[in-house]
């Protein structure tokens, strides 16, 4: 765990970055510290690892002032990633990860196979190890970045804008990965960044700063979504912030309606399963998996597209994208072999909605990853991570009564 | 004069162990004081780089040295170090070397992108040993564009210590002029040339070995 105890930072000039922080990162979770330019953030981020020394109050890590450990050693023990990577120019990739492991004298042979190891961990492919840091994408120089800051295991990770400096559709991918990662080691992270959309979703604990680094909420990101503690931070928190909560939610908190067997044995071999709503039908093909919409007024038999969503990994926001996007009105549940299992109209995903009705950050923390559902884009040339961690079950689990979702007639 | 052809293929032909000796000489001459040029520039570099405050002094001395006429500085040193030796005409150069080598060190080291020094720093890397492992390695290429310019002018300046009896290829052109005999000229000037351009494509070649990461960035610090 990590405290800060009236920590300040007061510049000769006289100048105030920070006037003195009460904050615990707890053990094991993203912190994430959000806020405006000049917010002091990053000057707290760095009074962690002795890159800057408070002027008044303590930073302590797990109990111990950072003040009385030698810096060098204390940083070696602190992994750090920033904004532009900062990959080592002269050093190939292998290298670059290995450079904690050889300060800290390892084996050459051993901190070259941890390297090894941890570019396949944060899904970069083996011949990137000879590469130089110039050959390679900015999102591939991050990832770098990050496995760098892994390399000898620390318990504790700084991160400093590490995404900011790639384009949205990279940037959504290293966030996913970040997640990912710790849900599988649990590094305790603190996590800077301006973007208050980056600290919703990766944060299990969000801290909204002022400038001089006071603290202008401190909540889970739920929390901090639907009751903001001021205009103040209403405002950062954009106008759609509602509708952001919803990339929060899980999507199994719908009920879906089911779609029958997709035998069509009503009236003279009508449909009267959960295939038809409104007047639009789903076609499902031999394995189940939807095929297309088709209007059951129009003429001809054209297919429209169909928005799709699994119910274990996707968040709320997704469906009622999907479901908006949709000719008819309705997301179509999938399993992860893409065959549908049930449907979730817009009102379904309203219903969910209702107090009680749905586990804000049962999703969270970590395990499971909000919007997978966004196309696989792990950078130029990466590849794009291998998903390792398959829903619990094939179908969805929420396949309740139909009459759960009053989607169609 | 008039009737002397630019080239006498036959003295050439004549004096070949005598110009490769001369070349020879020439090269230790003028590469000598670059290499050590290059040793005292880099630890005076990364001195510079840790405490910035030497840098404006110690590069003040040195261009102030660097605009000292070579041949008077050459005249001076005689009596210490003694007419016609090496080391009189080697010292000069060994001073202008490191006053273009100087400069380009510390522009390299300095010249490392912040976010690595800051990666580099939070790591674990001491200050020394930061700029030792970390900004050194990276601003090789701009030592090697440092040590191609003080190279070719140090091949170039050689020639004048031929003005107090040792200056290498320097010699043909006083013994070309003071016998109106073109031909030790030409080959002086083809020779120096010719040395400089392999020095040249030696230093380019070192780059492409010590810096294959570098290979992009062209002309960086020149």
């Amino acid at each position: 765990m990590i405290r800060f105890e009236g920590a300040g930072k007061r510049h000769p000039d006289g100048t105030v970055a920070v006037e003195g922080l009460d904050l615990e990162v707890p053990t094991g979770r993203i912190t994430v510290l959000v806020g405006p330019s000049g917010c002091g953030k990053t000057t707290l981020l760095r009074m962690v690892n002795r890159m800057v020394e408070p002027t008044s109050g303590r930073v302590l890590l797990d109990g111990t002032d950072v003040a009385e450990l030698e810096p060098a050693k204390l940083r070696r023990g602190i992994g750090y990633v920033i904004q532009q990577a900062g990959l080592f120019p002269h050093r190939k990739v292998i290298d670059n990860i290995a450079t904690v492991p050889n300060l800290l004298g390892w084996d050459r042979k051993k901190a070259r196979a941890r390297a090894a190891e941890l570019l396949e961990l944060v899904g970069l492919a083996p011949e990137t190890a000879k590469r130089y840091p110039f050959q390679l994408s900015g999102g591939q120089q991050q990832r770098v970045g990050v496995a760098r800051a892994l390399a000898a295991d620390p318990p504790v990770l700084l991160m400093d804008e590490p995404f900011s400096a790639v384009d949205p559709v990279v940037r959504a991918g290293l966030q996913e990965e970040l997640l990912r990662l710790q849900s599988e080691l649990h590094k305790t992270v603190l996590f800077v960044t301006h973007d208050i959309e980056e600290a919703v979703r990766l944060g299990d604990q969000v801290v909204v700063l002022r400038e001089h680094g006071r603290i202008a909420q401190l909540a889970d990101p739920h929390t901090l979504l639907t009751t903001p503690a001021d205009d103040g931070v209403a405002a950062f928190l954009g106008r759609d912030r509602g509708l952001r909560g919803l990339g929060l939610r899980p999507a199994s908190a719908i009920a879906l309606r089911p779609v029958g067997d997709g035998r069509k044995d009503g009236p003279e071999g009508g449909p009267t399963d959960g295939l038809t709503h409104g007047g639009w039908e789903l076609t499902l093909d031999d394995e189940r998996r939807p095929i297309g919409w088709i209007d059951r007024a129009a003429v001809t038999a054209e297919l429209h597209p169909v928005a799709g969503f699994h119910p274990d990994t996707d968040t709320l926001r997704t469906v009622l994208d999907a479901a908006v996007l949709s000719p008819a009105g309705v997301a179509v549940a999938l399993d992860t072999e893409g065959r549908a299992t049930g449907t979730a109209s817009r009102e379904a995903v309203l219903a969910a909605l209702a107090p009680g009705s749905s586990r804000p950050g049962a999703a969270r923390p970590g395990a499971a990853r909000p919007e997978t559902a966004r196309p696989e884009s792990g950078g130029p040339g990466s590849g794009g991570p291998v998903r390792t961690d398959k829903p619990a079950t094939g179908d969805a689990p929420d396949a309740g009564p139909a009459d759960g979702a009053p989607g169609g007639r | 004069m008039d009737d002397e052809p630019i080239v006498r293929w036959y003295w050439i032909g004549d004096h070949v162990g005598y110009l490769g000796h001369l070349l020879a000489d020439h090269a230790v001459i003028a590469l000598v004081p670059v290499l050590i040029g290059l040793l005292l520039a880099i630890p005076l570099g990364l001195a510079c780089a840790r405490f910035p405050r030497l840098y404006q002094p110690l590069s003040a001395v040195f261009n102030i040295v660097y605009a000292l006429p070579s041949l008077a500085v050459f005249v001076v040193l005689i009596p210490y170090t003694g007419l016609a030796t090496q080391a009189t005409v080697m010292i000069p150069l060994t001073f202008y070397a490191l006053a273009v080598l100087l400069p380009t060190t510390v522009d390299g080291l300095r010249a490392v992108p912040d976010a690595v020094r800051q990666a580099a720093t939070a790591m674990g890397y001491g200050p020394w040993h930061r700029l030792t492992s970390v900004e050194l390695p990276a601003a090789v290429p701009y030592l090697i564009a440092g040590l191609r310019v003080a190279a070719v002018s140090s091949i170039s300046l050689a020639s004048v210590g031929a003005l107090i009896g040792r200056g290498g290829l320097g010699y043909l052109f006083i013994d070309g002029f003071q016998r109106t005999f073109p031909t030790p000229i030409v080959a002086g000037i083809a020779l120096i040339a010719v040395l400089a351009l392999a020095v040249d494509l030696l230093l380019v070649g070192a780059r492409r070995v010590l810096a294959p990461w570098a290979v992009r960035e062209k002309g960086a610090g020149s």
